[in-house]
């Protein structure tokens, strides 16, 4: 059973390998299709065992996981998750050092795997029941203040010249406003998509893709076709300039903040990333782009872990919801398991790391960056009317437009994740249903 | 501190208030988001609002593309010896934007013993501070102004502008005849006074002054935090006008002290609602959780970042900038 699992983990990973190269294809939504897969060999009289399926899910989540770093810096088409290594990524990859970029947000995945399975795990059957027990009661207030503190910490980016009054206000406004606008705009957008879901209610566990995708992904792949950047040469360095004191720093700073976005419900990658950020001040590129890569890790895989740890079973993150679909872990073993796959996925994830990245290299020498982004602009389009039709490609174009505001304003892409905080916050201070109905929703 | 310090300390002022615990069980958050409000609002007040109105009487915007120290230079001495002459002047030096993400830099100093100022530009620095290879300007010359007038530096000699906001300083003579450097005079001023605070206290109080108590105390610890730094702050404004100076036990922008304010307020945080649990499946006292999720982690990074830095021997590469003023 031990070598069926490993090859389980291993066709997971593998898989996941193609998977995270294509932009835009969120790892859930390949799960969503797996589980109906599942579904309906077991429907045919085929048995498939726990012991096959979960550690094939478990690769497939954490090689995501590890290897979605390389469109997200080369491609600038990032997840939620993966929306802060954008910048300092292309900013590597505009200095002929996107090789390195990608590789020190690698390391960094590398240290949130072993943080995960050396630190994190001995400790989550004694700790995280205890920290579960006391925070029940406050999830609701919890993510307020973090939405609080999104729209309150947006640094206005204008303003700094000419004569006080007005006009500087109104300038230093404009990226903040922009913001403000955003996380409203996406949080009715959210309403909308909660309470009048426009996809087939045979596709609905694919509700929120089309949205993510327009929120997160198309609108850079956008600018790339627009503004047609010119990639300059790339090189492949031998080191990654980096040390163990920048590693630890960066494994902290990440950890936290993956492990905060894992923990609490609807906190997602990205947001633990902006919290570890603030909260350890880092101002070196390196730690915040290898704090990055170990948030990341900590958040997906770590999500999936603690569904597995004895006493806690705790469901976070959609992997999680759509293993509870087929499975509900019960015993030390299935928590050893899921250990086990998470550490072999990142590991060989990791190792695959550096061939893709070179890969996805030669062929932007090769291809013009421009036709690069606009065949992953076309797989990102297919992807989505393949999996929700015509209606889910309207929903990517809503939020495309929504998701183009940050990014022509100047203001925090992350705002966009208010498609999801805003409702869901709403709904857990018993504010939901009142809002839908005022929204006309109901 | 940073803007997440006293963020958190305002929710932590909150969770020290039985009611916004209580209220908070039955699902209305709004207590802890108006101790999260109210404990980064100074901030909010000054950096959002306050400093777009504050006007300059001297606004020095290099040009990107013609970067002479010399005016730049001769503003600041002529600010310093308008000030010197009895009249009060301010002084606006602004950052150079490049590009989205990079910006021009350049250190002005301000030397009292030569009675000089001195002013070079620097690299191209991306919004990380991180300055870029091959950037420096050629030739690299330095600006040199001279000024006769004795100097009391409250702050630091050389200032560094570079990202979003440049510096500005208010000069004006004291009673010894001294010309005092004032550092962001738009900062920590009246925003950041005890009196601010309790009359933003009274007028929630109006609401339920349950709401004034977790305004008060939010507000009022980011005022003492802020004065654990150097520049400190107008503590009792009106009845003041200066700013006491901070008690310099650290820099705003530490990373250390700002994460284990952050970290401590969260586990007073966690114990605060702990114990607000009724009936807890598990039973711990406060020094166990301290000892768990503080004192034993730190002692472990502070050990372990010691072995890293003494097993690597030297930083990795980093762009330095060289300066000669």
């Amino acid at each position: 059973m031990i070598v069926v699992a490993a090859l389980s983990v291993l066709a997971g990973t593998a898989l996941a390998c193609f998977l995270a190269v294509l932009p835009g294809l969120h790892i859930y939504n390949v799960m969503g299709l797996a589980v109906l897969l599942i579904y309906k060999m077991q429907s045919i009289g085929m048995a498939v065992v726990p012991e096959l399926y979960l550690p094939f899910m478990i690769g497939l989540v954490v090689g995501w996981s590890v290897l979605n770093t390389i469109p997200s810096v080369l491609l600038g088409a990032p997840d939620e998750s993966a929306i802060f290594t954008v910048l300092p990524g292309q900013k590597y990859l505009m200095t002929g050092r996107g090789y390195e970029g990608a590789m020190i947000i690698g390391a960094g995945s590398l240290i949130g795997l072993f943080i995960l399975v050396f630190i994190v795990a001995p400790f989550a059957p004694k700790f995280l029941p205890v920290a579960r027990n006391v925070f029940a009661p406050h999830m609701h207030w919890i993510l307020w203040v973090i939405i609080t503190f999104i729209l309150m910490t947006e640094w206005p980016k204008g303003g700094t010249c000419g004569p006080a009054g007005w006009p500087k206000f109104a300038d230093a406004w404009s990226t903040l406003s922009a913001g403000i606008f955003t996380f409203i705009l996406s949080g009715l957008f959210g309403f909308l998509l909660l309470y009048r879901a426009p996809i087939d209610i045979d596709n609905a566990f694919q509700n929120i893709m089309p949205a993510f995708v327009g929120l997160f992904a198309i609108p850079w792949c956008l600018l790339n076709v627009l503004c047609g950047a010119n990639v300059p040469k790339q090189y492949v360095r031998d080191t990654l300039n980096i040390n163990g004191d920048l590693l630890l720093r960066g494994g902290i700073a990440g950890g936290i903040g993956g492990g905060f976005a894992a923990f609490f419900p609807v906190v997602t990658g990205g947001v633990g990333g902006l919290l570890a950020g603030h909260a350890t001040a880092q101002r070196d590129e390196r730690v915040f782009l290898m704090s990055q890569g170990v948030s990341k890790v900590v958040y997906y895989a770590g999500a999936l872990m603690l569904f597995f740890v004895p006493g806690l079973f705790l469901t976070r993150g959609g992997g999680a919801w759509i293993i509870k679909g087929l499975y509900t872990p019960k015993t030390w073993g299935d928590y050893y398991l899921a250990l086990g796959s998470i550490a072999l996925a990142g590991g060989l994830s990791f190792l695959l790391m550096s061939p893709l990245t070179k890969w996805m290299l030669k062929l932007m020498k090769k291809v013009d960056y421009r036709l690069i982004s606009i065949v992953a602009l076309g797989i990102i389009v297919a992807l989505v009317f393949s999996m929700t039709g015509g209606i889910g490609l309207f929903v990517m174009v809503v939020g495309t437009g929504i998701g183009l505001i940050p990014v022509l304003f100047g203001s925090r892409r992350l705002n966009c994740l208010g498609i999801l905080l805003l409702p869901i916050a709403c709904n857990m201070s018993g504010m939901g249903e009142p809002i839908a109905a005022f929204l006309g929703l109901l | 501190m940073k803007g997440i310090a006293h963020f958190i300390s305002g929710v932590t002022v909150a969770s020290f208030c039985p009611w916004a615990v209580e209220t908070a069980q039955n699902g209305n958050p709004a207590y802890f988001i108006l101790g999260a409000v109210a404990g980064i609002l100074p901030d909010t007040v000054d950096f959002k609002f306050y400093r777009f109105f504050y006007s300059h009487d001297i606004q020095i915007e290099p040009h990107p593309d013609q970067l002479d120290p010399q005016p730049v230079a001769d503003a600041v001495a002529k600010a310093v010896l308008l000030a010197a002459e009895g009249r009060r002047t301010t002084l606006k030096l602004a950052t150079i934007k490049m590009d989205a993400d990079n910006w021009r830099q350049y250190r002005v100093r301000i030397d009292p013993e030569a009675g000089e100022v001195r002013v070079q530009f620097g690299p191209i620095v991306s919004t990380g501070q991180v300055p870029q290879p091959d950037s420096l300007p050629e030739p690299r010359s330095v600006g040199v102004a001279k000024f006769n007038a004795p100097i009391l530096q409250s702050c630091e000699t050389t200032y560094t502008v570079d990202i979003f906001d440049g510096p500005s300083f208010a000069f004006q003579r004291n009673e010894a005849g001294e010309v005092d450097v004032d550092f962001l005079p738009w900062h920590r001023n009246w925003s950041h006074s005890l009196t601010v605070g309790l009359a933003l206290a009274g007028m929630a109080s109006i609401w339920t002054w349950k709401a004034g108590v977790v305004i008060a105390g939010a507000y009022m610890v980011h005022v003492i935090e802020d004065q654990m730094g150097h520049m400190g702050s107008n503590i009792l404004f009106p009845f003041t006008k200066k700013r006491l100076p901070g008690f310099k036990m650290m820099h705003s922008g530490d990373a250390f002290p700002n994460f284990v304010g952050v970290w401590f307020c969260c586990l007073l945080i966690f114990w605060n609602i702990y114990m607000a649990v009724e009936n807890p499946l598990y039973h711990f006292g406060f020094i166990r959780l301290m000892m768990y999720a503080m004192v034993i982690p730190f002692a472990v990074f502070g050990v372990l970042h010691q072995l890293l830095v003494r097993i690597d021997g030297s930083e990795p590469e980093t762009q330095t900038t060289e300066w000669n003023i």
